[in-house]
């Protein structure tokens, strides 16, 4: 069982731990209004803020082209313009909607990952963004019959986007393409170690035949005419999803050593399949495992996990927010090895930046091609395992190559650095927006020499609260700090100070 | 070209570390003393020892598509959309044994003739039936277990992270190299950092900060400071393995290689092939003989080629002479062919092994879609100018055992930590006696095999 958190260990040390893992963290103002919320109203309040479901999707639009100028985009900019628009609406809804909607967005984009590409012509487009509104949808859990786990799996299941990522539309009855069916057991629900066998891989297979989806119609005057036979009936979305009748294989399955789905019906369908594996605590441990890797710590205990899983399964109805409720208010979340403890994923490294920094989202294309560089294109994962963990074991994630380039982005910022990001179009779109305000920053009266331990903890205070510098390091700071803003106007001193302590180690965690 | 020349420099190299570690913590040793404090101050290799290029076809290559039975009934009854047969021009491998004592006739698919021109030239081995027991279908554990060497367990370090650990203590941080977004695990080490680093561009590898003018210590000379690579002593440096821990040294291994790499990179910049093919796979093979050319000092190096989970569309249409598959094996046979072209002229052929691996072969049934689902055991690759090569070495599958059973696949018959000890133990000179640290889980037949 967790431990519950006492009203006396908030601390700004704690609301800054939890707006960093349940968010992104946030300005020095925003923190402090969340740390004297808790303080004056409760940590549960705190906490409560947090998950309640609350979003306002009125602030992120689908793209223009999307819904005004065509639905299928073609009359509308370049594929790859349209790729730029889905990754900025993307971080968008990270960055400015409610905070937990968006780290567990992020998470299910990870979880359930789909290839772009995997859907042929146009349609990939509209099929990418049906995805992710499910997805944020699940992630807001506001919606009625959104939020819970087991639904968003059956979501998942007839989406366009996973029917193409996994071949589900190329599976039929006696001659089934497995790829979906060993995936659900895999990587959605069971886990590798989930005691599932090769026959039940087989069953669930064979359960998600004959699923379908339409053809899209161009509605480009010239453009191809497909028979209507093969397009959406009225009322339907175009391209949207069907099943097949002749192509679903409706035999009695046997999943998991079960004949019976908990209801006690034949299994046949891929919501029986579902029903069996949600009724098993395998499903839940993983996926409470996965969770709790996610926003508290790599290496949890297992005893600790089916506890909670048994609950997230029994009492909570795999519904993510009151699970992660529980977590938000047990010790074991602020323990002292968790705060501090974690590697950022690119994306939190990002809208942590952006927050600390008081600096709006970037442009489309510079937001895209900065993600590419750090190794984290959302709509290309580079497989369908989703990304590696920020701390897995083994620590495999972290190239030399992201890591040197995230040491370095900074400086795009601060220095108006060129020579960072390989794609100048991208460079003149960050430049063009307003910058940095160094007296925002850093106001004049803190940057006397004698003033430099008061600088120094007001920089690493907004920039990386949750893990302090060594004192070494503070040293070779004064030093370089000493030496340069005797030389060079303050402005300049400023932001050689500001590169080095942004490229520390203790900024990648949080 | 047998060599013990990286045996006896490893050797050299570890000295100092070895010193070193009397008094520190593993990872200090390496992080300040042998990879900044030695790499400036002791000679390099120049470059001269034997070099290992391991490129992974990921997705489960189809390799009954690749080196093809195509006279074998069984094959072409369980593959009436896709196989290839006599008459789309296959390129002649020979007589292979399988395993039930008698041969199957070979053949390589026609989109891969410079592969074939190395074999008819004796310089590419392939070994059949190469795999593991209990084969794991999901792509991810079983690169994990290929990762690893350690097939059936959750171990979380590599085999060339254990190589190193056994062989190359306080080595620097550019022993293996990989082309990649993030590191493979067979890099990890089983304690401390393992000597490599994974970027997928040399050109932006590298401290990028702008330099004001009219200082006198660089910033980037600041930063190395301040992450604690040019002094040793600290009030408060973390000694404990978590993650801030993991990041530091991360950064020392990053900043310390960045600028070996840039100084190899722009050395083998001149190209002296022209025609290298513009895939991923091609630049990433490019940038490893710029590396190579340009002197660097590393064993190892790591490719990827990416799209082999050919679930659908594997033959496009009823023409196996298109679609996914051949296009995937035709940009594999440009890209190493350009590779060895290059490092040919350039005199560096001799010098290097190539090693195919993918995570697991295909089975032998098509499946619904033209494509085919995951299957076990696979055929491989070896090249290079020591290569035993025109032979074969394991033994080819018995299709008939597979294709009768629906979700069941190809049988193994040569481990694949059998390979990579021939090429440790064999080219790269390893002793027999460490092989015990480097594969502590050991196949029952562990003998090298003689294609090196």
């Amino acid at each position: 069982m967790l431990t519950p958190v006492t009203q006396s260990q908030w601390t700004r040390r704690t609301a800054d731990h939890l707006l960093q893992r349940a968010g992104f963290g946030g300005s020095p103002s925003t923190r402090e209004t969340f740390y004297q919320l808790g303080l004056q109203q409760g940590i549960e309040a705190a906490v409560d803020s947090l998950v309640e479901p609350s979003e306002n999707w009125d602030q992120h639009p689908w793209p223009e082209w999307s819904t005004e100028i065509d639905p299928n985009g073609e009359l509308g900019p370049s594929t790859g313009e349209r790729r730029y628009d889905i990754v900025r609406w993307y971080m968008n809804m990270l960055r400015n909607g409610q905070p937990l909607a968006g780290k567990i967005l992020k998470f299910l984009v990870d979880h359930f990952a789909v290839n772009h590409d995997a859907s042929r012509g146009e349609a990939r487009f509209m099929n990418t963004l049906r995805f992710f509104d499910m997805l944020r949808k699940h992630a807001a859990g506001k919606e009625e019959g959104y939020g819970s786990f087991d639904t968003l799996l059956n979501h998942v299941s007839w989406s366009e986007s996973m029917i193409w990522t996994l071949d589900m539309y190329e599976s039929k009855a006696n001659n089934i393409n497995e790829n979906f069916g060993r995936e659900l057991l895999e990587l959605f629900t069971l886990g590798v170690n989930g005691g599932y066998t090769e026959d039940d891989v087989g069953a669930a297979a064979e359960a998600f035949t004959g699923r379908k989806t339409y053809r899209h119609q161009s509605p480009v005057p010239d453009s191809y005419q497909w028979d209507p036979k093969y397009l959406a009936p009225e009322g339907m979305p175009r391209g949207a999803a069907y099943q097949n009748e002749n192509q679903q294989d409706l035999l009695p399955k046997v999943m998991l050593g079960q004949s019976k789905t908990p209801g006690g019906s034949r299994i046949t369908t891929g919501d029986d399949i579902l029903a069996v594996i949600f009724a098993d605590i395998e499903c839940a441990k993983h996926l409470t495992w996965k969770l709790w890797r996610y926003f508290v710590s790599s290496n949890p205990d297992a005893v600790l996990i089916e506890d909670l899983a048994t609950r997230f399964r029994d009492e909570h109805k795999y519904e993510i927010r009151p699970l992660l409720r529980e977590i938000f208010l047990s010790q074991e979340f602020y323990d002292a090895s968790v705060i501090g403890g974690q590697i950022k994923d690119a994306a939190d490294s990002v809208i942590t930046f952006f927050n600390a920094l008081e600096f709006d989202l970037t442009p489309p294309r510079a937001t895209y091609n900065l993600l590419e560089q750090l190794n984290y294109n959302p709509i290309y994962p580079p497989n369908i395992s989703g990304w590696a963990e920020p701390e897995s074991e083994g620590n495999e994630w972290m190239s030399s190559g992201a890591l040197l380039f995230r040491i370095n982005l900074p400086s795009v910022w601060i220095q108006q650095n060129r020579n960072v990001l390989n794609d100048s179009r991208s460079r003149d779109e960050i430049f063009a927006m307003p910058p940095v305000d160094f007296e925002k920053l850093a106001p004049p009266e803190l940057r006397d020499l004698d003033n430099f331990p008061m600088l120094i903890a007001k920089l690493t205070d907004r920039f990386m609260p949750l893990v302090p510098l060594r004192k070494s390091q503070v040293r070779i700071l004064y030093d370089q700090y000493k030496k340069s803003s005797q030389r060079i106007d303050d402005d300049e001193a400023l932001k050689e100070l500001l590169v080095l302590v942004l490229a520390l180690p203790q900024n990648q965690m949080q | 070209m047998k060599s013990n020349i990286s045996r006896r420099d490893f050797v050299k190299k570890s000295s100092w570390g070895a010193a070193a570690s009397l008094t520190l913590p593993a990872f200090l040793q390496n992080t300040f003393f042998s990879l900044d404090a030695r790499a400036s101050t002791l000679p390099s290799l120049g470059g001269n020892g034997p070099i290992t290029i391991i490129i992974e076809m990921g997705g489960g290559n189809d390799s009954l598509n690749t080196v093809i039975p195509f006279q074998n009934e069984i094959y072409l009854g369980a593959r009436p959309n896709i196989s290839l047969r006599e008459e789309h021009g296959l390129l002649d491998l020979g007589q292979a044994s399988n395993i039930l004592g008698t041969t199957d006739t070979l053949a390589l698919h026609p989109n891969m003739t410079n592969l074939h021109q190395l074999w008819q030239e004796g310089q590419m081995a392939i070994v059949n039936g190469v795999g593991y027991p209990n084969p794991n279908l999901s792509h991810f554990t079983s690169f994990d277990y290929l990762h690893t060497a350690m097939p059936n367990t959750n171990a979380i370090d590599g085999w060339v992270g254990r190589y190193f650990d056994s062989q190359c203590s306080g080595c620097d941080a550019t022993q293996a190299i990989e082309l990649a977004r993030t590191q493979t695990r067979a890099f990890a080490s089983s304690g401390g950092v393992s000597p490599s680093v994974t970027f997928s561009d040399p050109d932006s590898y590298g401290w990028k900060a702008l330099e004001t003018t009219g200082r006198d210590v660089p910033l980037e000379q600041l930063y190395r400071e301040l992450v604690g690579l040019d002094h040793i002593v600290d009030d408060g440096i973390d000694l404990k393995n978590d993650a801030l821990s993991y990041v530091q040294r991360s950064t020392h291994n990053a900043m310390i290689s960045a600028r070996t790499v840039h100084e190899a990179n722009e050395n083998g910049a001149e190209l002296l092939v022209e025609d290298w093919p513009d895939t991923s796979l091609g630049r990433d093979l490019q940038r490893i003989a710029r590396l190579i050319k340009g002197g660097m000092d590393t064993s190892i190096y790591y490719a990827h080629q990416n799209g082999y989970d050919t679930h659908n569309n594997q033959t496009s249409g009823d023409n196996p002479l298109s679609g996914k598959h051949f296009n995937l094996l035709g940009n594999f046979d440009q890209s190493v062919g350009a590779l060895i072209q290059e490092l040919k002229l350039a005199g560096v052929w001799d010098r290097v092994v190539i090693m195919t691996i993918s995570e697991f072969g295909r089975k032998v049934i098509e499946n619904g879609s033209s494509g085919t689902d995951h299957g076990a055991a696979e055929s491989i690759f070896v090249m290079g100018g020591g290569v035993q090569g025109g032979q074969f070495y394991g033994d080819f599958p018995d299709l008939a055992e597979d294709a009768r059973v629906k979700r069941d696949s190809l049988d193994f018959n040569v481990d694949f930590r059998t390979v990579y000890r021939s090429i440790l133990q064999n080219w790269m000179g390893v002793p027999p006696e460490s092989m015990a640290d480097i594969f502590p889980l050991q196949p029952s037949n562990f003998s090298p095999l003689s294609f090196i």
